[in-house]
């Protein structure tokens, strides 16, 4: 008897803890988020978020447009996308999600939460050529960002005979991030053109509503906070809008955060991040980079699949590199064009024909913050073309696609011609 | 062939605690009743050792088998050597038999400082270390004469101790081998259980919370604010956030570690097997040498038995010092400075092993004169809790150097 009920009190508690534990993660849980949590995560660039799901989908179903981008987006200078937007009280608010390192294939994974609220709306991507190197995208970045939430919501969804589910599947169980387990195995059988057994889902389910609890409870944890940071800059704008006055302003900040270096680079990000040791190192250090050849323009055709799918209104956004950084390197323009010109081909034939082409205007002055980050003038440029984006009624977007930018011979594919954006009415001919 | 191979590295997640404790069962059951399924509780081993070792890890499950292999052969020829009549007990084939033991690790620490890719396979097993620190002890007791039969089985066993495999703490074979060859009794083994479910709930928190908390949340922050700010100060490149590295660091590592310990240590008592403990509320030391009372204790004692306290012997029978000072301090040198070593052949580990050598000196040295003086030294509470905090932060200090963070800062690498 005394026996029985010690063990009572040792695995009684255990007992309570597991069953607690099993109570806690696979109870579907509900929460809402504050105007100002959403506020905070929309502009914390934080990879909890960008992993997570609940935070997006409230957000898009308020007046958020996702920027989707990299390091360019926390380029926080008075012009940057969501100071603007705050200081006019624009109609939308952008949601940045992504930073140093995401590339394609972890936006695509990323993207797989919101398709719902993203139906019928609007997008924005800056999509830079610095993505499509010769690896595509980077092992240890992906690390950063990959979600087994929504990479469990891509499974549960995909269809084993459509060619972007198994090349996306490939892609992302090739990870060293996915370890084994449910989700690589799942995947692995998607990759190989095999249908998801009903225990497979079963398992994935649970998984899946494991990390959605994990998403609800965790998610507003670690948020970078920027309010007061946007707050601050704003007040350096005109109060009301006006390009030149706000061209003006983009001038004076430029001039006062670029006057240690004459390569146009923002005075800290010299300081810290280009000492002499690592400068010196830096210079002609470029020459051989290629962005031609590169699996980032069939995951780049992973992101557009997606946009098909959900008939999201997409702009996109293709920036330069600052001129005098990209002299100094030695990372040939001409290149650059040529992959710029790539990417362009894939969007426009396949109906994507919201373009801004930033990509020729490294040489401006003040255009770029630092190295291949846009800043000020930069960012006054992209919102010449948001603004009348964002202005235009939401609508359904129908897209035209076609696999053959799966390929290796796309991803391979050298001179292909430059197009005249300009020139709408000649696009629609190809 | 497509084979999908389910590798399990020992306490890296939860999950493994699961599929551990379910194949626990058995064993649990048959211990409350008094009975030990030796033949379950190998396979059990065999199992869990297999996983550790298969799939991509498959070249160090032949290196471990080639090791195993190896071992035997030296310790059993060894022991037949000590244990024919008249046995000669030269000290030639003893110093032999250590060498040849610690080769294979002396080997491997060598092969893992050479450049990457120079070396063009792969070297070592997880825990070899720890194996080969068990191995040597045996062969040390069968000099003296304290170890005078082994069971291979039960050496086998012993070696391979599943729980403790990959980083200890080390247990002693006749320690081992008095557990292993009977059952407790219920009520010892319900006390068992009761420390075991309490260590493994003290090991999640420190390891998968605290040490969490540490290591994964603020550690690669402040490493990468004290490179950030270092790199543009220049010159030594140390700052406020070097200090916040190392206390950081110094929580990360105890937490992790301590809780790694508790692990090995709970699932050994679920299995009736009294594994020693390896942590000791390491921060409160009053000095250095109680801190290394405290901080994993396995690895310290198998250092002073067999390392400090043989060369302590041998050094008074063949009289190379004069002074017993002189020669705590050269034995304190070796100690610490093999330690280095062994941890890696790289300058942070070897300055580590300085640094506590010469910590350990000058608190010998201050010891003898506070004898001297004993009147003139105050003694009160704020004497003890200053002592308590001294000790911390020279500890913390060394961690930062162990932790090989000054190396990235300086040089770049690690």
């Amino acid at each position: 008897m005394n026996n029985k009920r010690r063990l009572w009190q040792i695995f009684g508690p255990v007992i309570c803890a597991v069953i607690l534990l099993i109570v806690v993660f696979l109870i579907p849980w509900e929460r809402t988020f504050s105007n100002k949590a959403i506020y905070e995560a929309a502009n914390s660039q934080n990879t909890t978020v960008f992993k997570g799901v609940k935070m997006k989908q409230e957000a898009f179903k308020r007046n958020y447009v996702p920027f989707y981008g990299s390091s360019e987006l926390s380029r926080f200078d008075p012009l940057h996308p969501s100071i603007l937007a705050e200081k006019y009280h624009r109609n939308y608010r952008p949601f940045l999600l992504g930073g140093a390192g995401s590339q394609s294939l972890a936006q695509f994974v990323g993207m797989q939460g919101t398709s719902k609220q993203l139906r019928d709306k609007k997008a924005v991507v800056i999509i830079s050529p610095q993505w499509f190197t010769k690896q595509g995208q980077n092992p240890q970045a992906f690390d950063l960002y990959y979600s087994p939430l929504q990479t469990a919501m891509f499974l549960l969804k995909a269809n084993a005979k459509s060619k972007a589910d198994r090349y996306a599947a490939q892609r992302i169980a090739a990870m060293p991030t996915v370890k084994n387990g449910i989700i690589k195995s799942c995947l692995k059988k998607v990759a190989r053109g095999q249908k998801l057994s009903d225990w497979d889902r079963f398992l994935l389910e649970q998984r899946q509503r494991m990390l959605v609890n994990e998403d609800n409870f965790f998610s507003t944890f670690q948020l970078r906070n920027r309010v007061n940071k946007i707050c601050q800059k704003a007040k350096l704008l005109p109060n009301t809008y006006s390009k030149s006055a706000l061209r003006k302003v983009a001038d004076e900040q430029a001039a006062m955060h670029t006057n240690s270096n004459n390569l146009g680079i923002d005075n800290t990000f010299y300081r810290t991040r280009l000492p002499k040791k690592v400068l010196k190192k830096l210079k002609g250090s470029q020459k051989h980079f290629d962005y031609v050849k590169s699996p980032e323009y069939a995951d780049f055709q992973l992101l557009l699949t997606q946009f098909a799918k959900q008939h999201t209104n997409v702009l996109f956004i293709i920036p330069p590199i600052n001129a005098k950084w990209a002299k100094y390197t030695g990372l040939s323009q001409k290149m650059y064009q040529e992959s710029v010109a790539k990417i362009e081909n894939q969007l426009t034939n396949q109906g994507f024909e919201n373009i801004a082409d930033l990509s020729k205007d490294g040489g401006k002055k003040y255009f770029m913050e630092d190295t291949i980050h846009l800043g000020w003038n930069g960012w006054l440029a992209v919102d010449d073309a948001v603004k009348p984006f964002m202005a235009t009624p939401n609508r359904r977007c129908n897209y035209d696609l076609s696999n053959y930018y799966f390929s290796k011979k796309w991803q391979n594919k050298k001179n292909v011609k430059p197009l005249n954006l300009s020139n709408k009415e000649a696009l629609k001919d190809k | 062939m497509n084979f999908n191979f389910i590798n399990l590295q020992p306490y890296s997640n939860p999950q493994y605690f699961i599929y551990l404790l379910i194949a626990l069962i058995p064993m649990i059951i048959g211990l409350y009743n008094g009975k030990r399924f030796k033949t379950y509780e190998a396979i059990f081993s065999l199992v869990f050792i297999f996983l550790i070792f298969d799939g991509d890890h498959w070249q160090q499950g032949i290196n471990i088998i080639l090791y195993l292999i190896y071992e035997f052969v030296i310790t059993f020829a060894y022991l037949k050597y000590r244990t024919k009549k008249k046995s000669p007990n030269k000290t030639w084939v003893f110093y032999l038999a250590v060498i040849l033991a610690i080769l294979p690790l002396t080997a491997v620490k060598i092969l893992t400082a050479m450049p990457v890719g120079t070396v063009p396979f792969v070297v070592g097993f997880l825990g070899l270390s720890y194996i080969t620190f068990k191995n040597v002890q045996v062969i040390m007791e069968t000099r003296d004469g304290a170890i005078k039969e082994i069971e291979p089985g039960t050496y086998a066993r012993f070696l391979l101790f599943f729980p403790t495999i990959s980083s200890g703490p080390i247990d002693r074979y006749r320690r081992f081998k008095k557990d292993f060859d009977k059952a407790p009794s219920r009520e010892d083994y319900i006390t068992d259980m009761q420390y075991a479910v309490r260590y493994l709930f003290q090991g999640f928190l420190y390891k998968f919370i605290i040490g969490w908390f540490f290591g994964t949340y603020c550690l690669p922050k402040i490493a990468k604010a004290a490179l950030l700010v270092g790199n543009s100060v220049g010159g030594l490149k140390l700052s406020w956030w070097v200090l916040a590295y190392m206390y950081c660091y110094s929580m990360y590592l105890f937490f992790d570690f301590a809780g790694y310990s508790l692990f090995a240590v709970s699932i050994s008592y679920f299995m009736g097997i009294h594994t020693p403990m390896n942590f000791n509320k390491p921060f409160i030391s009053k000095n250095i040498k109680d801190f290394w009372n405290r901080w994993h204790m396995t690895l310290s004692f198998w250092f002073r038995d067999y390392i400090y306290m043989r060369f302590t012997f041998f050094a008074m029978k063949k009289k190379l010092f004069k002074s017993r000072i002189r020669l705590s301090q050269v034995s304190y040198f070796l100690l610490f400075l093999i330690m280095g070593f062994w941890h890696g052949l790289t300058w942070y580990y070897i300055v580590y092993g300085i640094f506590h050598a010469t910590a350990i000196c000058i608190n010998d040295a201050w010891l003898r004169f506070k004898r001297k003086h004993k009147k003139q030294i105050p003694r009160n509470k704020f004497t003890e809790w200053f002592a308590i905090f001294l000790t911390f932060n020279v500890v913390c200090f060394s961690f930062l150097i162990f932790s090989g963070f000054l190396s990235q800062l300086w040089f770049g690498w690690k």
